[in-house]
């Protein structure tokens, strides 16, 4: 039976990764010349409101399921983060979604311009993957792992993955079929989470079988959470910031909720199949994740 | 045999080129097949199979048979074509309203006009994700060797590469101050050389050079890289616009800077040649057979009339 995350204390173990991944990537991008590009960039990253729930999934699965020391997993998880900025800068673009904020400041280009905007996601992409590669303690992780680490990030982002979601939600409308609203929210919204799982699994060594587990509850998590979201948005004021690409609009409140009770339990099951009676509490964070999808408060 | 050949006959740049290009665009087709969702691939494939003499590839595949001792460059083909994704992508949101505002380009509409901007912007963004894709799962070398390549890739296309070159561009014009030499050349170096650079030291790298050899022809894509600004320069100065295929004298009616405003034509003539002879002196310990195709590219740069 799946065992209870109400006495796990996500809020601490939350706030203390944060702190760590923050300062991480805050030296990750010195202000050199030119200066505007990494000033661009430092907005686009280091934002005080921002969740960072792609490093935590990581670590989570690499350091506390996986036993890895943190020094192995923080560059990657770091990595995880800039891509999940540059994504998010192109997508405020004017040419985009035309959003003036992001995360409660102005978004990039609103500060910068549109160009340095481009040019800033542009350049976070490959910082990434130097990032990775330049921070890891080799004596820590093989190369063969970084260079699967690479590959899946840069998959997941791509034409397949993240950008793809893109691509279709350009153009959704009000009477867009569910099966087309629920790809993009899954490659949108499971695709990082899944990759951020994944890579977890990769740097913590963990075996085919068990990143395969970790893949199926990122993505189980990444569209839950995405869709509690649009519940909640429906809830209370009826409307939803991306109202055509609503699941809720998509499918009706009942099944919606219906979905996300299927997602909790296929995520925890993943957990429960793969690591259960091994892993013990390591598997606690991703465990609670799951719940705060859900639940959104933070327990004990 | 093929280097029986090639001792017996003069190397006929031509021929090389022309294959090696069929090559690369016959593998990038591949690298990128038509595939779901429709639109964004479409946009890839556009920019991509847009054609070209596809020199950065080539420089790779170039540099990758100047120290291996493979039958064939094959081994570096997907690093290759991660340079051309990336000199595409680059290009493509260069083209952006936002940017440059190009509507034509080769004589063709640019990706965001036939396309539409959010799809150019996608498009590129999945072209930078799929360079790296592909030169790190499909390359057949040593993990340690790929990763340095990856490594050396990534530094030459962001904030301290290629980047770098872009901002300072898009900040230098309409600048009070005219432009330094310096400065000029900055730009250069990180706008058009870096990603030259890339190409020619990830072919260095997978063939298993040396520290010393990697950094001869690190010096020599630099060379080139800045002989190939240099040369547009004065080509723009002299030659016609029907010589040249493209609008001549634009930079004096600009405000761009050039090597002729800077420092007079014969000198900027003086200094491609002095770059040239920088550029074949790095590859003067070399095989003078194996390093027969970047020797020509070299000379093709400075010699070519447009």
């Amino acid at each position: 039976s799946s065992s209870s995350s109400s006495s796990f204390d996500l809020r601490s173990y939350w706030t203390t990764l944060l702190t760590q991944v923050n300062s991480s990537l805050s030296s990750a991008v010195p202000v050199v010349f030119p200066d505007s590009i990494h000033l661009s960039m430092r907005h686009s990253l280091l934002s005080p409101a921002a969740k960072r729930a792609p490093p935590v999934l990581c670590i989570a699965a690499a350091c506390d399921l996986l036993g890895s020391p943190l020094p192995a997993a923080l560059p990657t998880a770091c990595a995880l983060e800039m891509v999940h900025s540059a994504s998010l800068v192109h997508d405020d673009l004017p040419c985009m979604d035309a959003s003036p904020l992001r995360r409660g400041r102005p978004s990039t280009h609103s500060l910068f311009g549109p160009a340095l905007a481009v040019l800033a996601g542009d350049a976070l992409f490959p910082l990434a993957f130097h990032h990775i590669i330049s921070q890891t303690p080799a004596s820590l992780v093989p190369p063969s792992a970084l260079l699967a680490v690479i590959s899946e990030i840069s998959r997941a982002v791509g034409s397949t993955g993240m950008a793809a979601g893109q691509c279709l939600d350009l153009t959704t409308t009000s009477s867009s079929c569910s099966d087309d609203i629920l790809e993009i929210v899954d490659k949108k919204f499971g695709e990082m989470a899944e990759c951020s799982a994944a890579c977890g699994g990769i740097i913590g060594g963990g075996t085919e079988e068990e990143v395969g587990r970790l893949r199926k509850y990122g993505r189980a998590v990444g569209v839950l959470y995405q869709l509690v979201d649009d519940v909640l948005m429906e809830e209370a004021n009826g409307t939803t910031m991306r109202s055509n690409g609503s699941v809720v609009r998509a499918v009706g409140m009942e099944r919606a909720l219906e979905m996300v009770e299927e997602l909790r339990e296929t995520a925890k099951r993943e957990l429960d199949e793969g690591f259960g009676d091994r892993y013990g509490d390591g598997l606690m964070p991703l465990y609670s994740f799951v719940d705060y999808a859900v639940e959104r408060g933070f327990d004990a | 045999d093929e280097s029986t050949t090639a001792t017996a006959t003069k190397f006929d740049f031509k021929s090389y080129m022309s294959d090696k290009a069929s090559l690369i665009n016959r593998s990038l087709d591949l690298a990128v097949p038509p595939s779901h969702p429709d639109r964004i691939h479409e946009a890839m494939r556009y920019s991509l199979l847009a054609g070209g003499k596809r020199v950065r590839p080539i420089l790779c595949l170039a540099a990758y048979e100047l120290l291996s001792t493979d039958p064939d460059a094959s081994a570096a083909i997907p690093a290759a074509l991660s340079i051309e994704m990336i000199h595409t992508m680059s290009l493509v949101h260069d083209d952006l309203p936002c940017m440059d505002d190009d509507s034509l380009r080769r004589g063709r509409p640019t990706c965001h006009v036939a396309f539409g901007e959010p799809l150019a912007v996608l498009a590129g963004d999945a072209l930078l994700a799929l360079a790296f894709h592909h030169l790190s799962s499909a390359t057949p070398a040593p993990a340690p060797l790929v990763l340095r390549s990856v490594a050396e890739l990534s530094r030459c296309v962001g904030s301290r590469g290629l980047v770098a070159g872009q901002v300072v561009d898009i900040e230098s014009t309409g600048a009070s101050a005219a432009p330094s030499l310096e400065h000029l050349e900055y730009i250069h170096v990180h706008k058009t050389a870096a990603l030259l650079e890339a190409a020619v030291v990830l072919g260095a790298i997978l063939a298993g050079g040396t520290d010393e050899q990697i950094e001869k022809l690190r010096k020599f894509a630099r060379c080139i890289g800045l002989l190939f600004q240099v040369v547009d320069d004065i080509l723009d100065v002299t030659k016609s616009s029907q010589e040249l295929g493209k609008t001549a004298g634009k930079d004096l009616v600009t405000d761009k800077t050039t090597y002729p405003k800077l420092m007079g034509l014969e000198r900027s003539r003086e200094f491609a040649g002095e770059l040239l002879r920088d550029a074949k002196e790095q590859l003067a310990e070399f095989d003078a057979e194996k390093a027969a195709p970047l020797l020509h590219l070299a000379d093709y740069i400075a010699y070519r009339q447009k």
